[in-house]
This record gives C-alpha cells, sequence and structure tokens, in this order.
C-alpha cells in the first residue's frame, strides 16, 4: 500500500530530514510512526501526501509513485489519501458541513450526492448536531472530529493521521483513537505519526521508530522506547 | 459548468464572509480610481483652457486702401491653399470703417477726424486663423513676398508672436507634464491596487494550502478570486463614475462662468462613457486578476 525505498530528504547538506529509508505498509495494516521532535515523523507525511518530494529512493502509494508524480496529478493522490493533522487544518470561514463539503467539491461531486453523504459522515464521528456551526465554535476533539469526518469523506484506502492527538486532552485523545480503530477495522489503512507513548503502547499494533532521520525499529507489536 | 457555479457561490461566500477587507479593498480602489480620473479631468481643463485661448488668436492682415478686389481675391485664394489654415474671415472697406466708428463712437476727436476725410481711409482686413499657433510664423512668412509688399500693409504677426510662442510652449509643457503624471499615477495604481490583493490573499493563505492539502486543484481554487476580482471591479468602477458624476454636477456652474458651457464636466463624461468606464474597467479588471495570480502563486505550491 505504502513502499518507500532507500528513502532519503535533505533541505541543506547540514540538514538531512530523513536518511536510506525503507518501509513497507501493507493494506489494512495500523501503523504508528514514533519518535522525538526533529526525528523525521512529518517529513515522512509529507513525502507520503507529496507535500514534499524526496531527494532520493522511490515512495510508492497504491499505484502512484510519487517520487515522478506530475503536479496536477497531486490533487487527485490527495483525494485518495486522507490526512488530518495535529492543528486540525479545518477552513475557519466555512461551516462544519461546508468544510466537510468542500472535499467533495473539489472532485465535482453532485450537490445532491453532498447533501446525502455529509450528514451521515457528521453523525459517523459524533457531530450531527453542529453540522452550521464554524470551527471556532468547536472544542479541540469536535475540530479534530470533523477533520476525521472530512478525511473520510472520499473513502480513502489510506489514512495518515500527523499527530492528531497532540492538542487534546486525555479523554478527547481516547476518542480520536476509538475512531481511528474503528475506521481501521473497516479495511483502512492507518499511519499514525505520534509521540504519544501512552496511545502507543496501549493499541499493541505494528511501531516504527525513526531517531534523526533514520529507520531504527520495526516491530510488528511494538511499543514506544524512546 | 458545475464548478463554475461553485466558484461564484465560494466568491459571494468569500466577499460577505470577509466582508470589512471586501469593503476595504472596493474603497481603496474607488480611491484610487477618483485619483486617475481627477488627473483625467485635469487634462480635459487644460485642454479646454488651452483651445479657449488658442481661438481668440488670429492674425489680421491690413489690405492698402488702393487694393484692388482682383488683388485682395488672389491674396485670400492663396492664403486658404495653406492646409494649416481653418479659416478666414474678410471684411471690406466699408465694413472696417463701420466697426473703426462703432469702436470708437465715444471719442469725438477720432469720429471728427474720420468724418473731415473725403474718402475712406481705411483698407480692407482678413481675420486669419490657423489649426495650431505654431503655425502662424509660416503663414506670416508666406506673406512677407515682394510681390504683396504693396497690397499688404500691416499683418499683426508682431503683436502676437509672443503670445503665440508662449501658448505653444505652454501647450508642449502642459503634454509633456501630464504623460509624466500619468505615468506616475499608473505606477502608483498599480502599486496600491497589487499590495491590496496582496493582503487580501495573504490574509487567506492558510486556507489556500489546506485547500490544497484537501485535493484542490490550482484552477478551483483561483477561479473564485478571479471572480471577487471580476464584483469587485464592477463595484469600485462603478461607484467612482457615479461620484465622478455627481462632483460634475457640483462643478459645473462654476466651470460655465469660466468656459462660457454650461454642464461642460457632465457632458464630457456622458459622451465618454464608454471609452472612461471601458478602459477602467479593463485595466482594473486585468490589474486584479495579475495581482492575485502573483500573490497566490506563493501559496499553490504547497
Amino acid at each position: 500500500m505504502i513502499n518507500l525505498e532507500g528513502v532519503s530528504k535533505r533541505y541543506n547538506k547540514q540538514s538531512i530530514a530523513l536518511d536510506d529509508i525503507h518501509l513497507n505498509v501493507e493494506p489494512g495494516e495500523f501503523v504508528s510512526v514514533v519518535g522525538q521532535s526533529g526525528s523525521g515523523k512529518t517529513t515522512l507525511v509529507k513525502l507520503i501526501i507529496a507535500e514534499e518530494r524526496a531527494s532520493s529512493g522511490k515512495v510508492a502509494v497504491g499505484d502512484w509513485d510519487i517520487t515522478r508524480i506530475p503536479d496536477r496529478h497531486i490533487p487527485l493522490l490527495r483525494r485518495q489519501i486522507g490526512v488530518i493533522f495535529q492543528d486540525f487544518k479545518l477552513l475557519n470561514k466555512k461551516t462544519i458541513y461546508e468544510n466537510v463539503a468542500f472535499a467533495l467539491q473539489v472532485s465535482g461531486e453532485s450537490g445532491s450526492r453532498i447533501r446525502t453523504v455529509i450528514p451521515r459522515l457528521l453523525e459517523i464521528v459524533g457531530l450531527p448536531h453542529k453540522i452550521h456551526a464554524y470551527p471556532h465554535e468547536l472544542s479541540g476533539g469536535e475540530q479534530q472530529r470533523v477533520a476525521i469526518a472530512r478525511a473520510l469523506v472520499h473513502r480513502p484506502k489510506i489514512l495518515v493521521a500527523d499527530e492528531p492527538t497532540g492538542n487534546l486532552d486525555t479523554i478527547n485523545t481516547q476518542d480520536i483513537m476509538e475512531i481511528l480503530k474503528k475506521i481501521n477495522e473497516f479495511g483502512t489503512t492507518v499511519v499514525l505519526v505520534t509521540h504519544n507513548r501512552e496511545i502507543v503502547n496501549q493499541l499493541r499494533k505494528r511501531v516504527v521508530t525513526l531517531d534523526h532521520g533514520k529507520l531504527v525499529s520495526d516491530e510488528q507489536i511494538g511499543k514506544y522506547r524512546l | 459548468m458545475r464548478s463554475f457555479f461553485r466558484a461564484i457561490k465560494f466568491a459571494f461566500q468569500d466577499i460577505f464572509r470577509n466582508i470589512s477587507l471586501s469593503l476595504m479593498t472596493v474603497l481603496i480602489l474607488v480611491l484610487m480610481l477618483l485619483s486617475v480620473n481627477t488627473l483625467i479631468i485635469i487634462k480635459f481643463f487644460t485642454s479646454q483652457a488651452t483651445q479657449s485661448v488658442k481661438d481668440q488668436i488670429d492674425v489680421s492682415i491690413f489690405f492698402a486702401h488702393t487694393a484692388s478686389d482682383e488683388e485682395i481675391d488672389e491674396v485670400q485664394s492663396y492664403i486658404k491653399s495653406f492646409p494649416e489654415v481653418s479659416n478666414v474671415e474678410y471684411f471690406s472697406k466699408d465694413q472696417v470703417l463701420e466697426d473703426f466708428k462703432a469702436k470708437y463712437s465715444d471719442n469725438e476727436n477720432i469720429i471728427a477726424s474720420i468724418e473731415e476725410l473725403d474718402e475712406n481711409p481705411l483698407g480692407p482686413t482678413m481675420i486669419v486663423k490657423t489649426r495650431n499657433p505654431g503655425d502662424y510664423n509660416k503663414l506670416i512668412t508666406a506673406l512677407s513676398v515682394p510681390e504683396y509688399q504693396d497690397i499688404v500693409v500691416a499683418k499683426t504677426f508682431v503683436d502676437t508672436e509672443l503670445a503665440i510662442e508662449r501658448i505653444d510652449n505652454i501647450t508642449t509643457q502642459v503634454e509633456r507634464f501630464s504623460v509624466i503624471l500619468t505615468g506616475l499615477f499608473g505606477v502608483i495604481a498599480f502599486l496600491i491596487i497589487f499590495n491590496t490583493i496582496r493582503v487580501a490573499i495573504y490574509t487567506q493563505r492558510i486556507e489556500i494550502t489546506i485547500k490544497k492539502l484537501v485535493g484542490a486543484t490550482n484552477w478551483f481554487i483561483r477561479s473564485p478570486y478571479i471572480i471577487e476580482s471580476f464584483i469587485f471591479t464592477v463595484f469600485s468602477v462603478g461607484i467612482t463614475y457615479f461620484l465622478m458624476k455627481f462632483a460634475a454636477g457640483l462643478i459645473d456652474p462654476y466651470v460655465a462662468v469660466v468656459f462660457k458651457k454650461e454642464w461642460l464636466l457632465t457632458d464630457y463624461l456622458t459622451s465618454n462613457i464608454i471609452v472612461l468606464v471601458g478602459s477602467q474597467f479593463l485595466a482594473v479588471l486585468l490589474l486584479t486578476i495579475f495581482s492575485s495570480f502573483l500573490a497566490m502563486r506563493r501559496h499553490l505550491k504547497a
């Protein structure tokens, strides 16, 4: 599903974000990528969603060779990968409904389909009553659930979560993790980037550890060891 | 087509949800257009003033009272053959005498002296106007030939030469100054519009990045901004024209005192509406679209 072969990312001679990474994620897997700040976790996410290009090596997502992807195909790739971020990245001037709908509008979905899908999705993430609210009227946990709804709107095969609980309290963190586990149970590959020891240890899933841009461990049922 | 209607919807949403920024953008565009229009009006007044001074300048050719009708006709035909000549007015001996008497009707001595003479001492006169003040010199030179020496006794060349030269100089200088000022205003207008749009785009840079991350194409992101540019242009040009017409209505009574023409400015704005509004609309639209393209380029790289 996701395959990295000898991937390196250098910003300059002194700054090496990723160094010769080999990583293969199978369909339906739940992989936690852990590491301290500056270990290269976010760079890895950026390479997967083509926000950055690898300096060397090959990044493949499904049938897409990201290292060679033309700029005009990047929007198509991003519609097939669900991404959630630590800072939620919601459009502040749009309502919750409009935020989720936007992800469908970009791909030219019809208004009638959008009107059917969005309320159902917001129900799944437990926010049917907030449909006309603006992001600033929601709590952090609620905003992250909206971001998850938006990420799922295209029924992606891969969901990449970059520090999704970084701005949340313990209760909201547990809620979000439950949602991610459910999404994975329905067959979606989940890549969770985090430095939250507790949630990684609770998951008892595959853990990939990065340190100073290098992949230092990859355990099928791993623990947070840093 | 669906994307186009969505772009229109997003454009209106953006305008109303950022209403203070939208109003500020239109206000700046209106102020900029008012400055440009003020320059256009100043240029119009200058050309009107220059033209009215030019209209008052002419060359009077005084013929000897002995000059025959054939000789005068020959000179008249010669003068009319110049393409630079726009008008020739002929006054016979008797007309000149009548005008003279009317002019000095309150001076008994002069009138008495004229009455004393047996015959009319004044010769016929011809008043010639040229298209440009600079052409008078050419005309005067052309008449200063030996064959007309006995027929033409005087030309008002000496009296008006300086005035003609000055008007010519002023006209040239004003035109040169207008070109420089128009260029300067053009640069200022471009910078104002560019920065206004850049600020408007900058406030939405995070939104643009997010839109890219959820799979929007560059065109899907750009199109609402292009439509917004169109809406801002329509409003700013419309408001500016309305304000200019309103101001013209207030100024015109004062202008009429100087130029002896009623509704001069209002008529100018009305008769040139297509050129004025059309050119300004096109310039502002292209400038706003160009500015938004340039300002967005950075944020669309994500």
